[in-house]
C-alpha cells in the first residue's frame, strides 16, 4: 500500500533550503526536530461505509486508498499513484454523505462514520457528460471513439461505458512542439486531455520540471520553456510522461506506429543491463526484434513503473550493424579473419594451454563481466579455478 | 565490514527516510531510479546531506552540501565522528552490545576537530557539526556512497570511516537507515557473489580456507589452488611486467575502463595470447587473437543481483544475430576443449541451481521462485521457504561484535604540483554508460553528450584564457587528451571533472593507477594534471580529439 506524504515539490523544497541558510544552529535545531514517520504507525483504524459496506479505514487515506483494500473499483485518468492527488479529470467523482456536490475519490480524505457511493443515477450522469464532453474535444476513429494509441487509451474503454451523445467537437488550437527533434518523446495534442500526469510526474518524481502547462481555456497546452527541443531542456529524457500519459498523447517516437494494428506485441520480463539499481523492464518484442522498453506498473517492482533514459531508450544496440557476429581469428597477416566456433574454440583452448604448460597457470589472467549475468560469472571463476588451477579471476568490481 | 559487502538496506526503504547521507555519489546521474526514491524522501520531509567535491544536482536540493577538497574524506569523516563523540551524541547502549574498539576510536578522532577540518577539507566547521548533530539524534538515517568513497589509495579506509560512523550511532539494523553502497554496474554485486574475485569461491568462502577448497574440490572434482590471485589492478601491472602472459577477457573494455591504460595497451602487447569475448568491437579486442562474439543481456537467460542483494531474472527475448551464442555456453565449451569435463547443462536454469547449491547465501533461490516472486529475492535466503532478506543485521551485526577501525588520514597518491597544478577526478554522466559501446548507438544520449569534456571553474577558467566550449589538452604524468572545456559552477577552484566514456578521448589515459592497499582499486578520483588551449586545426590535434 502506498502512503501520501506532506508532499511539497522540489521548487519549495529549494526555497527551504534558501531559508535554511540563516543560521546553522537554529537551523541544526530546526533539521533535527524534522517529522517522525515512524513513530506514528497508523495504527488507530476506524470504519467507514463504502456503498453500503463497513469497511476499515485509516487516519489521512483517501477514498481510493480504502478502495483500493476492496472489490469497488473508481475510474480515473488524472491518477498515478506515484503522484500528489490532483482532483483534474473529474472521473473519479464520488458521492459523499452530507455533501451537496460530488467530490473526487483520489482526494477526499476519509473521516470516520463517512458514507461513499461510488456507483448511482447521479454518478451514472456525470460520467455520460463527462466522458462526452472529452470526446468532443478529442480526436475520434470511424466508430466515434477516442483513437486507440500504441500505448492505448484509457479514454477510450471508458467512452465505450456511455451513449454517445453526438456533441459538437470543440475548436481547441492546442500548440504541439513541430520543432522539437528530440530522439524519443513525441507530444500529439489532438490526445492530450490536460490531466498533466506528465507535468507533475516531470516535477515530482523526475524533479527535473521540464515540461509544464502553458496557455489558458481551449488553447491550454503541455510545453517546454520557449517551445525549445526537450534537448535543450532540463529534460533527462526518461521518458516518465510517456509511461504516465492515459491517452497515449505522449508516445515513443522508435516505437513502431503501427504496434496496435499489428496486433500488440509479446512482451518479456527482464532486469535492465545498465547500472546497479536493478530496475525490471519489459522488452515488447515484434518480428525478432526489440521494438520497445517499459516499466512494469507502479507498485510492482523495485523500480515502482520509472526507468531512466538509457533503461526505457538505450537499447538500439541490441540490433545494432556493429554487433560482433561471428568467430574471429586473428592471421599471420595480422588481421582478424571469420573462423568457424569450432576453430575459434580449438584456438583459444590451445592458446590458453600453450601459455599454462609453459609458464605455469598463474601466467593466465581471468576477466569476467559485471555486465553477464551471475550464472557466466560463475561459470568464468569455474573456467579459471578447476580447468587451469588459478584464482586469477577479477572483474571490475570497483570501477 | 558487518559481515557482508553490499547494501544494508533495500532500495524501496529510502523513500520513508528521515536523512539522507549522501557522499561520493552523484546518484541522479549514475543511479537514476534510487535518485528518484531520494526525491520522493526529500518530498515527503526528509533531511539530506550531501558530501562530494562537485557541487552534483543532489546538492542543489540539500539541506547542508560539503564541498569538499578531492581526497579528503578521511579528515571530514572524522571529525563528524569526532563532534559524534565529544558531544555525547554516540548510541552507547549499541555500542556496547553490538561492538568493540570504541576506546581507541575515541582517542583516533580526537584530534580531527571540526576546526583542523575545516582548514584541510575546505567543510566549514559550523557545517561539519551541524550534519554530525544532524546524522547522530535522526533515527532513520542512512548513508549511501558510490566510488567517490572507495576509488582512492585509501578507499578501504574511506568505507571504514563511514562504518565507524554508522556503528558508534547505532544506524545499523534499522529501516531506511544503515551504509549502502551503490553498485556502478547491473551485475558487479553479482558477479562478486559467484566468485568473480581472486580470493573468493561462490558466496565469499575463502579461497584460502581449507574446508571451502576441499568443498569445491570435492564439487568440481580436480584439485583447487590454494593460493590468492590478482586482483584486476594487479593483474594488469603483472601483464605490463611480462607475467602474466594470456588474457581472456569477457565483457570488459579494460583498455577504457582500467587506470592509466597506456600501461594496460603494453601489456596486452606483450601478451602471448589474448581472447575478447565480446558483443562490440572495441578497444580491448584491437589487442585479441580470437575474439568469440556474445550475446547481450535480451539473447540469454539468466540473473543478475542490483545493489541491494536482489536476485532477478534475466530474460531471452530475441535471438543472438548471426553466429553470436550466450556467453555461458560458449564458456562451457572452451572448459571442455581444455580437458575439463563441464556438465552438459541443458540451460541457465541447470547451471544457477549448481551455483546456489554451492553458495549458502542464495541456496534458497531458484528459477521457479523468481518466477513466483516478480520483485526477486534478496539474500541472505538460505532455505527454500525463506521469505529473503530486505534489511540486514536487524538482530546486530552478522559477524557477532563489530569492530571500529581507527585510521589516519593518508593523501592521495598523486598531489598537484608546479608540474601538474590541478586535481583530475573523473566518473559517469547520466547518459553515457561506461565505454559506452552500448549508448553511443543511441541517438538521444549522444544529442546530450556528443563527445568528451571537462567541467572547470570559472576561475581557473579566466587562469587559461578559456571561453566555454574551447578545446583543452588535458596531460598528466602517464598521457594526454583533448577534451571540449565547459565552464562549469559545479566543480571546486583547481579541480577539473571529465566522465570515462569516450573511447577516441580516454579519461583513463591520465588516471593514476596507485591502488588501494586492501582492494587494489586504481585512483580514479584524484590524479594531478595540467591543462593547456588547443588553437585547432593541426592534425595531429585532430586526431587526438577522435574528429
Amino acid at each position: 500500500m502506498r502512503q501520501f506524504g506532506t508532499v511539497t515539490s522540489v521548487k519549495t523544497a529549494n526555497k527551504i533550503k534558501t531559508m535554511n541558510k540563516i543560521d546553522s544552529k537554529v537551523r541544526a535545531n530546526e533539521i533535527i526536530g524534522t517529522k517522525q514517520i515512524f513513530e506514528n504507525p497508523m495504527n488507530e483504524s476506524f470504519s467507514i461505509k463504502l456503498n453500503g459496506q463497513t469497511v476499515e479505514a485509516f487516519p489521512g487515506e483517501t477514498v481510493f486508498q480504502v478502495a483500493d483494500r476492496t472489490e469497488v473499483k473508481i475510474p480515473s485518468l488524472c491518477h498515478d499513484d506515484r503522484l500528489a492527488p490532483a482532483g483534474a479529470c473529474r472521473v473519479c467523482l464520488v458521492e459523499v454523505a452530507g455533501q451537496r456536490r460530488l467530490q473526487p475519490g483520489c482526494a477526499w480524505v476519509v473521516t470516520p462514520d463517512m458514507e461513499i457511493t461510488t456507483e448511482s443515477d447521479r454518478i451514472e450522469k456525470h460520467r455520460t457528460i463527462l466522458y462526452n464532453l472529452y470526446m468532443a474535444d478529442h480526436e475520434l476513429d470511424d466508430a466515434g471513439l477516442p483513437i486507440e494509441t500504441g500505448n492505448g487509451n484509457e479514454l477510450r474503454e471508458l467512452c465505450k461505458t456511455v451513449a454517445p451523445m453526438g456533441l459538437e467537437p470543440v475548436s481547441a488550437p492546442r500548440a504541439a512542439r513541430p520543432g522539437d527533434d528530440n530522439p524519443y518523446i513525441q507530444f500529439n495534442p489532438e490526445l492530450c486531455i490536460l490531466c498533466a500526469r506528465c507535468t507533475r510526474y516531470c516535477d515530482e518524481v523526475e524533479a527535473v520540471n521540464a515540461i509544464t502547462l502553458s496557455h489558458r481555456g481551449a488553447e491550454t497546452t503541455i510545453e517546454t520553456a520557449g517551445q525549445r527541443s526537450l534537448i535543450d531542456t532540463t529534460c533527462e529524457l526518461c521518458g516518465g510522461c510517456i509511461d504516465t500519459c492515459p491517452t497515449g498523447a505522449l508516445i515513443e517516437k522508435k516505437a513502431p506506429v503501427n504496434l496496435v494494428q499489428l496486433g500488440g506485441t509479446e512482451a518479456v520480463r527482464s532486469t535492465c543491463n545498465f547500472c546497479g539499481v536493478g530496475c525490471q523492464l519489459d522488452l515488447h518484442v515484434q518480428n525478432d526484434k526489440v521494438v520497445k522498453i517499459t516499466s512494469p506498473e507502479p507498485g510492482e517492482t523495485l523500480n515502482d513503473g520509472n526507468l531512466c533514459v538509457k533503461g526505457r531508450f538505450a537499447y538500439d544496440f541490441v540490433h545494432h550493424p556493429d554487433r560482433i557476429t561471428e568467430p574471429l581469428i586473428r592471421g599471420t597477416d595480422g588481421l582478424l579473419h571469420p573462423a568457424t566456433w569450432q576453430e575459434a574454440i580449438s584456438a583459444t583452448a590451445e592458446g590458453l594451454m600453450k601459455v599454462r604448460d609453459q609458464h605455469g597457470a598463474d601466467a593466465l589472467g581471468f576477466v569476467s563481466s559485471s555486465r553477464c549475468t551471475g550464472e557466466e560469472n560463475y561459470l568464468m571463476q569455474k573456467l579459471s579455478r578447476a580447468a587451469f588451477r588459478t584464482n586469477n579471476i577479477h572483474q571490475c568490481a570497483a570501477t | 565490514m558487518f559481515g557482508a559487502g553490499a547494501m544494508t538496506n533495500a532500495i524501496d526503504e529510502i523513500r520513508d527516510s528521515e536523512m539522507m547521507f549522501v557522499i561520493g555519489s552523484n546518484t541522479t546521474e549514475a543511479h537514476p531510479i534510487i535518485a528518484m526514491e531520494m526525491k520522493r524522501a526529500r518530498q515527503r520531509g526528509a533531511k539530506l546531506i550531501v558530501a562530494d567535491p562537485r557541487k552534483i544536482w543532489l546538492a542543489e536540493m540539500a539541506d547542508v552540501h560539503m564541498q569538499l577538497k578531492p581526497g579528503t574524506d578521511v579528515w571530514l569523516l572524522s571529525a563528524l565522528a569526532n563532534v559524534i563523540i565529544s558531544e555525547g551524541l554516540h548510541d552507547q547502549a549499541f555500542v556496547d552490545k553490538h561492538t568493540k574498539g570504541f576506546d581507541a576510536i575515541s582517542a583516533k578522532v580526537k584530534d580531527y576537530t571540526p576546526e583542523e577540518a575545516e582548514k584541510i577539507t575546505g567543510v566549514p566547521a559550523e557545517d561539519i557539526r551541524t550534519v554530525a548533530r544532524m546524522y547522530a539524534t535522526t533515527k532513520h538515517a542512512g548513508i549511501y556512497y558510490t566510488l567517490g568513497i572507495t576509488e582512492h589509495t585509501h578507499g578501504t579506509d574511506n568505507v571504514y570511516c563511514l562504518a565507524n560512523l554508522v556503528l558508534m550511532t547505532g544506524h545499523l539494523g534499522v529501516r531506511s537507515a544503515g551504509m549502502n553502497p551503490l553498485r556502478g554496474q547491473n551485475n558487479v554485486q553479482g558477479a562478486n557473489d559467484a566468485g568473480a574475485t581472486p580470493i573468493y569461491y561462490p558466496g565469499y568462502q575463502k579461497v584460502t580456507d581449507n574446508a571451502a577448497r576441499e568443498k569445491f574440490e570435492s564439487a568440481w572434482g580436480v584439485p583447487l589452488s590454494p593460493n590468492d590471485g590478482l586482483n584486476l589492478n594487479v593483474m594488469m601491472k603483472e601483464m605490463a611486467k611480462g607475467k602474466i602472459k594470456a588474457m581472456y577477457v569477457m565483457g570488459e573494455d579494460i583498455v577504457i575502463s582500467e587506470p592509466n591504460v597506456s600501461q594496460v595497451e603494453a601489456g596486452l602487447n606483450q601478451c602471448e595470447f589474448v581472447v575478447c569475448q565480446e558483443i562490440f568491437h572495441n578497444e580491448t579486442t584491437r589487442f585479441a587473437d580470437v575474439v568469440l562474439p556474445g550475446a547481450c543481456f535480451a539473447e540469454k537467460d539468466g540473473v543478475f543481483t542490483n545493489s541491494d542483494r536482489r536476485v532477478q531474472r534475466v530474460r531471452k527475448a530475441v535471438d543472438p544475430p548471426g553466429q553470436a551464442r550466450p556467453d555461458w555456453e560458449i564458456l562451457c565449451d572452451i572448459a571442455r576443449a581444455c580437458g575439463y569435463p563441464m556438465p552438459n547443462y541443458s540451460d541457465a536454469g541447470e547451471v544457477f541451481a549448481e551455483y546456489a547449491s554451492l553458495t549458502p547465501k542464495i541456496a534458497g533461490i531458484s528459477y521457479l521462485r523468481l518466477e513466483q516472486n516478480v520483485a526477486g529475492l534478496q539474500w541472505p535466503c538460505p532455505t527454500p521457504d525463506h521469505p529473503g532478506t530486505p534489511t540486514l543485521h536487524l538482530d546486530g551485526p552478522m559477524i557477532g561484535k563489530a569492530e571500529f577501525q581507527a585510521v589516519d588520514y593518508r593523501p592521495s597518491a598523486e598531489l598537484p604540483d608546479n608540474d601538474y597544478p590541478l586535481i583530475l577526478s573523473t566518473g559517469r554522466t547520466l547518459y553515457h554508460y561506461n565505454s559506452a559501446t552500448q549508448t553511443r548507438r543511441d541517438p538521444g544520449p549522444v544529442a546530450k553528450q556528443r563527445g568528451n569534456f571537462i567541467e572547470i571553474s570559472k576561475r581557473d577558467a579566466k587562469i587559461y584564457g578559456l571561453q566555454h566550449g574551447d578545446r583543452v589538452k588535458v596531460s598528466s604524468r602517464r598521457g594526454e587528451v583533448v577534451a571540449e572545456a565547459w565552464i562549469s559552477p559545479r566543480v571546486r577552484f583547481g579541480c577539473i571533472w571529465m566522465p570515462m566514456h569516450f573511447a577516441e578521448s580516454r579519461a583513463n589515459l591520465l588516471t593514476n593507477d596507485a591502488g588501494d592497499s586492501v582492494t587494489g582499486t586504481g585512483e580514479y578520483k584524484v590524479c594531478a594534471v595540467a591543462i593547456e588551449k588547443v588553437t585547432t586545426g593541426t592534425a595531429e590535434e585532430l586526431e587526438l580529439a577522435g574528429i
